[in-house]
């Protein structure tokens, strides 16, 4: 879900360092170095990369560039290939009688642990293979106003996984405008020890 | 300058408290003074908290939630779990401006944001119209009830890092209360 849908849920930041005014121009090469890449045509389990706002297919900014306004809004497409367990679990015993059956014509009684740790491995492979990757997209808004910068989820798994990403791009360092956060970028200097100490306070007595 | 180790674990201890004082806080403020605030914008807005309030007691084990839907003067669940120590977990605002409207759930633990609606944006392009203005129209919309957010809390916290928190403080307690 994105920024331009009726309901919109998101986790807020601020950029830790200053900008320097000569990354403003290479924005649209660092993202494409950053690019999502296509994993339809592979076994891959998982791909992450940014793709345009406007469409989870353009991974050039093809229909549109990514500064809109004093915005730079662009999205993180994540695709995730995953075998339901019921399924791994069928075709890893169709396997293990199949391979039960050679060890018995080459007169092994039992399948040794690591031949089947090896066996489930090839298992997993070969339906990774058959499996479709789910795409997901978390839209991006970067504010070069005041430098904060909006991601399209709460989800607490997706939330590494961008901080990262954007670091390893940009290399600048996000910082989650959580109330620990924001309270201490609203005290004086002499005066953030102050944060370290909170004590809940009591509302009953 | 970035986070070290010794802020982000300070930030994962210290912010759900922080939060929940937070939203207690505005729960209080905005219904003994009647959810008229004024911006330093000069702006007056309102702020109501409404349909869903959670509130939580406890760690651990002896964690306890309730939680009340419906319109203000109805959440007795969430009103009964203040008196026994309970606070604000989450909450849902409601922020009027003129005749506009923002609703928006606010987590106290990290402020994420979910469900944020804002006034509706024409989504059909005008011709000749620049294919972004609904895009910056929809950021200039949620951008504002988050000022409003953010000036909210900003004032939580002067207040609270202040000798007047004493005083506001008696007040909160007087009712929770009532």
């Amino acid at each position: 879900m994105g920024f331009l849908s009726a309901s919109a849920s998101f986790t807020r930041y601020r950029i830790v360092e200053d900008v320097p005014e000569s990354l403003w121009p290479r924005i649209p090469d660092l993202l494409l170095q950053n690019a999502f890449q296509d994993i339809d045509n592979t076994h891959d389990e998982r791909a992450y990369g940014w793709v345009s706002i406007d469409s989870m297919l353009d991974t050039e900014w093809s229909i549109a560039p990514a500064y809109k306004g004093e915005f730079v809004a662009f999205a993180l497409r994540l695709d995730t290939r995953r075998i339901p367990p019921s399924v791994m679990k069928k075709h890893y015993q169709i396997a293990l009688e199949e391979l039960s059956r050679k060890n018995k014509e080459d007169g092994k009684s039992y399948v040794s642990r690591s031949q089947k740790q090896e066996l489930r491995e090839q298992v997993r492979l070969r339906l990774l293979g058959r499996t479709l990757p789910v795409p997901a997209v978390f839209d991006v808004v970067w504010n070069t106003s005041n430098n904060r910068v909006f991601f399209a989820s709460t989800q607490q798994k997706m939330l590494p996984l961008f901080e990262e990403l954007f670091t390893q791009t940009f290399q600048l360092h996000l910082e989650p405008l959580t109330p620990y956060f924001l309270a201490l970028n609203l005290l004086p200097e002499d005066r953030k020890a102050e944060v370290n100490e909170y004590e809940p306070a009591i509302f009953v007595e | 300058m970035t986070t070290d180790e010794f802020d982000l674990h300070k930030a994962s201890t210290l912010s759900p408290y922080i939060g929940q004082d937070f939203l207690t806080w505005l729960w209080f403020k905005t219904e003994t003074g009647g959810g008229l605030f004024r911006l330093s914008s000069e702006d007056q807005v309102g702020v109501h908290m409404e349909q869903r309030i959670s509130v939580q007691g406890g760690e651990g084990e002896t964690k306890d939630t309730a939680t009340s839907s419906g319109p203000q003067s109805e959440l007795t669940e969430a009103r009964l779990g203040l008196r026994t120590g309970k606070k604000v977990t989450q909450a849902r605002l409601r922020i009027e401006e003129d005749e506009n409207a923002w609703q928006l759930q606010l987590k106290a633990e990290d402020f994420s944001i979910s469900s944020l609606k804002t006034p509706k944006v024409d989504m059909r392009l005008e011709e000749g119209e620049d294919p972004d203005a609904r895009f910056l129209e929809k950021m200039f919309l949620i951008d504002k009830a988050l000022q409003v957010v953010d000036e909210l809390f900003a004032r939580f916290v002067r207040l609270r890092f202040s000798a007047d928190w004493q005083t506001e403080l008696t007040a909160i307690r007087n009712w929770v209360n009532s």
